[in-house]
């Protein structure tokens, strides 16, 4: 079963993904804080990882770089969730390593699609 | 060393060799011949012997030697043939040299093998050869030469018969060597140029002389080629045997003489396009050359003239009309010469001519001719004696002025002010009369360039006779133009005198005339108003000094006491006239100089009224800071002291104004509480200027001399008012305009069509930080060079003023350092300044501080994009929560959570908005506040009111305390919204059973509101972000908010010009303290 893992500070966005995710049995693993998720995933190892980009402490785009230069780590795909909605901030997930780049507000069924068609790869 | 000759040592050797060889022989034969001898004694007997002893040896001897020197001479012959046969060597070596001279090496030297004739002839030889050699290498070195040449070469005999040519001629004309040489130099021309060379023989060869001359050759393929010959005669001792001539290749030239032929064209185009007239003069004073003007100024042929007809209408030469002829000082001087002459025109106008005049020198520097160049500056001239009139007046009245202030001596002031009028108007003499009331007739005291005789006869006049009599008696300036013709003026002793321009000024004392300025000129004089006034004034002046003189006379006792303050005075009023003498802007002297009488005088306060054309006395300048002055002080008919003073003629003193009631003392001084006030009127001639007054606080009593004293400053004052006047005048008009865009809070920059600036506005001289005057003239884009950054500016704004001298408007927005150093955004229009007929004469460039615009984008922006970002947090609720209902995925259990995560978020969405819009409101500037008069009891009460339902849920205890305060004004509806969201956070923000207390506190003007709660607290690091849009501290977790409220709080609190501040701790609790500027009542 493949596992993923979430970051964010909205405990209703964790709240869906984990619900839909969970019932495509997929294994969730929900993080609020921001600053634990680095040590979480080297010990999860998980298949893929969706970030926030907006959160307080470490943001997104910091834990998805961290990852990315984790020679160990560098290879789990990284989804980002964001509010933000142009185009340069785009570019800039893009060039962090981001593989995905979804704008809230989001479809939970297409979120799903998108973890499912990376988990398959 | 003598020489041996060869025959001595021919001798000497065969006589060597012959004494070598006979001597021994000789020996040898008579031993021989002896001992023949004695063996036939031995023979013989001793007798017989000695005869025959004798006989026998010479035979003997003579048998022997014969065949012996035959022998020794032969062989002596042989040896010196044998040594002789050297010599044949020598000889053999000179025939060898010979033959290889012949052979043309002469590159040989024989050796010289002996000492003798041979020797000498073999050095010589190889002396020879040496001097031929060189004399080879020389011609062979001379042919280098001759064919290096660049330039063809012939040389002819004496009938012209080509003799030798060079390989340039071959080059150039074709022909090889064979082919010319042995022909005439006549087979190469055609029979034009065959004459031409004739010519030139003819005229040359009896002189030997060489020749230049041109001639054009036929080339072999037929072309002619144009040369110029330069030919030398060769010489054999007198006699010439013939010509060298180099031929120079002379197309080109005669291209380049084309050329010059073009440009002389050129230069003649230029010269008559020339706006001045143009002459070449010969030394017959003749013109010889004239340009298009020239012709024209003249109207008709000039060539062939005298130079005078080309800027003299009637034809008189300079020098008649008294003035240096400038051509023939240019032919005395050879110098060049300039100068300006009057000359009268075609219709009989003055005209001023400008003649530069320069020579044309021959090689010897001879001048030849003379280039005048005339140019008509009568329009310049005019001018500028205007100016020159314009400031001798203003000299003259300003010396007089000093003069009056510095004379006690009146024969001094009289003599100095009739010189100086009779200089100022250009006039050719004068006379002051005085009046004797007792007698009723006036004399004449002083006079110019009048003749003793004259005034014998005319320097009495009865009171009202004549023109002085009755000038005397009306006070009335006359003045004509044309004494002889004025029909006015009938009955004069100088009618018919020669005088033509003629005036009369009344000299006015006190009260009363006292005498009158006579100036008259023999020409027609048309006296100007601007001279008329000066002239009355002078009048006026010179009146007031002379009564002042005479107070001063009397009054010298007293003067003498107090002598070091006069000195003082009289430089302070020396410095006045200086100052009014100096400044054309007035006003920019007028507070100082107030200043400085109100000091003399030891007032409280001066000041300087003026009346306009409506009769209304307006403020001019005042000894304290006003408003800037040209307020109306006292309307046309409000009765003032100064009006009074105005009406009565004469300085007016009021002991104590407040015992006054006739009089309306202005609210402008009504914080002086004044006592008694001098007025002192201001007229020039019969024109009313204005008043002058001083207010004292205490009481003060006016000596005469002050009275006097007074009057003399402010006759100054009033002359200099009237003479800044003349300038004012000219710059009213614009004044009108320029006030208002002096108004305009944009800058503006006006330039003319080279974008110079020629008028720059207050706003401009704020942005940039330089003065008008130091902008005047500027190229406008250097205005900005004090920042470097201001680089990108200047390219936009060269860029809007090329569109606008184009003819368009043209705008632009760029960054401007301005000169403090902040960087404004501005936008930049420039617009054409157009004439009647449409061209563009200059350009006026806008600059708009669009800061506000600019920063209202980037707020708008802002506000967009964290809009738009925390929008999207509760809409992924909303919609990604609704999206998983409908598609099955929350089970019922879940089901009514994801609900009220949907609502909630969806009010946190509708809360944002309102709040966003009520910010939005406030910081666009469309918001206004209300002034409602709050009760604060009632306000408390009604705010708490309406929290009952969470204070008793969350079982919180809230008070309040108002101290003494009962009312403030302030906008209710948006206070309340701003304790409503304090209160909110207050109770949100704590456990159950906080307690709240709100107080309400004046201090000074200040009021104060403080809610203090025993909370949460709030981290220290987030009290700075408290009242930034969108910021949520760190228990947002907990509690759903907006992160606008604080934000929105501290908007409201700044419209009302107050202050938020808030002091929390973590754990202990949070006080907020509002701080509003406080007001009881509207």
């Amino acid at each position: 079963m493949s596992k993923v893992i979430v970051v964010d500070d909205e405990p209703f966005i964790l709240m869906m993904i984990e619900d839909k995710l969970r019932k495509a049995r997929i294994d969730v693993i929900t993080l609020r804080d921001s600053r634990v998720a680095v040590e979480t995933i080297k010990r999860e190892r998980p298949d893929l990882v969706i970030l926030d980009w907006m959160m307080p402490e470490v943001s997104g785009i910091e834990l998805c770089r961290t990852i990315k230069n984790d020679p160990g780590l560098k290879d789990i795909p990284v989804f980002m969730l964001t509010a933000k909605g142009q185009d340069a901030d785009e570019q800039l997930g893009l060039r962090s390593g981001v593989s995905r780049y979804i704008t809230k507000p989001f479809s939970p069924k297409a979120l799903l699609e998108m973890v499912q068609e990376i988990l398959t790869k | 060393m003598a020489k041996t000759r060869i025959i001595y040592r021919q001798i000497l050797i065969f006589l060597v060799f012959a004494a070598l060889i006979v001597v021994p022989l000789t020996f040898t034969i008579v031993k021989q011949v002896n001992m023949m001898i004695l063996q036939e004694e031995r023979e013989m007997s001793p007798q017989q012997a000695e005869g025959t002893a004798h006989r026998e040896f010479s035979s003997k001897l003579l048998d022997q030697i014969a065949p012996f020197v035959f022998y020794i001479l032969v062989m002596a012959l042989m040896l010196s043939i044998f040594f002789s046969r050297r010599m044949l060597i020598s000889l053999k070596g000179l025939q060898r040299g010979s033959q290889a001279m012949k052979d043309g090496n002469l590159d040989i030297q024989l050796e010289v093998t002996s000492d003798d004739e041979l020797g000498d002839v073999t050095r010589a030889f190889n002396e020879m050869v040496a001097a031929l050699n060189a004399k080879t290498a020389e011609l062979k070195q001379k042919d280098v030469y001759v064919n290096a040449m660049l330039d063809p070469l012939w040389v002819v005999d004496e009938e012209n018969t080509i003799q030798d040519i060079n390989p340039a001629f071959t080059r150039l004309f074709g022909y090889s060597r064979e082919q010319v040489v042995g022909s005439s130099i006549y087979d190469f021309c055609d029979e034009r140029n065959a004459a031409i060379i004739r010519g030139q023989m003819e005229q040359r060869r009896d002189r030997g002389m060489s020749s230049i001359y041109e001639l054009s050759l036929m080339g072999r393929d037929g072309s002619t080629i144009p040369v110029l010959v330069s030919g030398s005669p060769i010489l054999s001792g007198d006699r010439i045997v013939g010509r060298i001539g180099i031929l120079k290749d002379f197309r080109d030239q005669k291209e380049l003489r084309n050329e010059l032929q073009h440009s002389k064209e050129y230069a003649e185009t230029v010269m008559d396009s020339i706006e001045d007239q143009l002459i070449v003069i010969d030394k017959d004073y003749r013109i010889v050359r004239a340009n298009r003007r020239a012709v024209l100024e003249s109207r008709g042929q000039v060539i062939g003239e005298f130079c005078h007809i080309a800027a003299h209408e009637r034809g008189r030469p300079c020098w008649t009309e008294g003035r240096e002829c400038p051509a023939q000082m240019v032919f005395i001087t050879g110098q060049n010469y300039r100068t300006t002459h009057e000359h009268v025109g075609r219709a009989g106008e003055r005209r001023f001519h400008e003649i530069v005049a320069s020579p044309i020198k021959d090689a010897a520097g001879n001048v030849l001719h003379v280039i005048e160049l005339i140019r008509d500056v009568t329009e310049r001239m005019k001018h500028e004696e205007e100016i020159f009139n314009k400031n001798r007046e203003l000299i003259a009245l300003n010396s007089v002025a000093s003069l009056l202030n510095k004379s006690l001596r009146p024969e001094e002031i009289f003599s100095k002010v009739l010189d100086k009028m009779i200089e100022m108007i250009r006039m050719d003499g004068g006379g002051i009369f005085f009046i004797d009331e007792m007698k009723r007739e006036m004399t004449c005291q002083y006079h110019r360039g009048i003749s003793d005789e004259f005034i014998k006869t005319m320097g009495r006049i009865r009171l009202g006779e004549d023109i002085p009599g009755r000038v005397a008696v009306s006070g009335q300036v006359l003045t004509t133009s044309d004494l002889s013709k004025d029909h006015r003026i009938e009955r004069s002793i100088i009618k018919h005198s020669g005088i033509k321009g003629y005036c009369c000024i009344p000299i006015r004392g006190k009260e009363r005339i006292i005498g009158v300025f006579c100036l008259f000129s023999f020409r027609v004089h048309v006296f100007s108003t601007e001279e008329v006034n000066i002239l009355n004034s002078l009048g006026e002046m010179t009146g007031v000094a002379l009564e002042n003189v005479r107070l001063y006379e009397k009054m010298r006792e007293l003067y003498e006491q107090q002598r070091r303050r006069r000195e003082e005075e009289q430089s302070q009023i020396l410095s006045i006239s200086t100052k009014l003498g100096s400044a054309l802007e007035l006003k920019d002297v007028l507070g100082s100089v107030l200043d400085v009488i109100r000091t003399i005088f030891n007032a409280d306060f001066a000041w300087l009224l003026l009346s306009d054309a409506e009769g209304n006395l307006v403020l001019k300048s005042a000894a304290f800071p006003t408003g800037g002055g040209n307020e109306v002080i006292y309307p046309r008919g409000v009765s003032s002291i100064e009006g009074y003073a105005v009406d009565r003629k004469a300085p007016t003193v009021i002991a104590d104004i407040r015992a006054e009631t006739k009089f309306f003392v202005s609210p402008v001084l009504s914080h002086l509480a004044a006592q008694s006030v001098i007025a002192v009127p201001m007229h020039i001639g019969d024109k009313t200027v204005g008043a002058f007054a001083l207010y004292y606080v205490g009481l003060r009593e006016f000596r005469e001399e002050e009275l006097h004293f007074l009057r003399i400053i402010v006759n100054i004052l009033a002359v200099s008012i009237e003479r800044a006047d003349y300038y004012v005048r000219a710059i009213v008009e614009k004044g009108l305009s320029d006030t208002i865009l002096q108004s305009v809070a944009d800058g503006i920059m006006t330039v003319d069509r080279s974008s110079r600036i020629i008028a720059v506005n207050k706003a401009f001289e704020r942005m940039t930080g330089m003065p008008a005057p130091e902008a005047f003239g500027l190229p406008v884009c250097d205005v900005f060079r004090y920042s470097v950054e201001n680089m990108d500016f200047r390219l936009a704004l060269g860029e809007c003023m090329e569109g606008a001298l184009e003819g368009r408007r043209a705008s632009m927005e760029a960054d401007m350092v301005s000169a403090s150093g902040y960087v404004i955004p501005v936008l930049i229009s420039s617009s054409p300044v157009l004439d009647s007929a449409g061209t563009v004469t200059g350009v006026v460039n806008l600059l708009r501080d669009i800061s506000k615009e600019k920063e209202m984008d980037r707020m708008k922006t802002d506000l967009i994009r964290s809009v738009s970002h925390e929008f999207r947090t509760p809409l992924s609720a909303i919609v990604g929560m609704t999206e998983m209902i409908l598609e099955g995925d929350v089970d019922d259990a879940r089901l009514r959570k994801y609900l009220h995560t949907i609502l909630s978020e969806g009010v946190r969405l509708s809360n944002m908005v309102s709040d966003l819009l009520s910010i939005a409101r406030i910081e666009s500037g469309k918001e206004t506040l209300r002034r409602d008069v709050i009760d604060v009891n009632a306000f408390l009460g009604h705010l708490t009111g309406s929290f009952s339902a969470s204070i008793k849920q969350k079982g919180a205890r809230v008070g309040y305390d108002v101290d003494a305060v009962r009312n403030f004004v302030g906008d209710e509806e948006k206070l309340t919204q701003v304790l409503m969201n304090l209160m909110d956070n207050a109770l949100t923000f704590s456990d159950e059973g906080c307690i709240v207390e709100i107080t309400v506190k004046r201090r000074d003007d200040i009021l104060e509101i403080a809610l203090a709660d025993n909370g949460w607290g709030i981290d220290e690091a987030d009290i700075p972000h408290l009242t930034e849009r969108f910021f949520r501290g760190s228990h947002k977790d907990k509690v759903k908010g907006t992160g606008l409220g604080l934000a929105l709080c501290s908007d409201i609190i700044r419209m009302h010009g107050g202050t938020m501040r808030i002091e929390s701790a973590v754990g202990v609790g949070t006080t907020v303290l509002l701080s509003l500027p406080y007001k009881e009542s509207i």
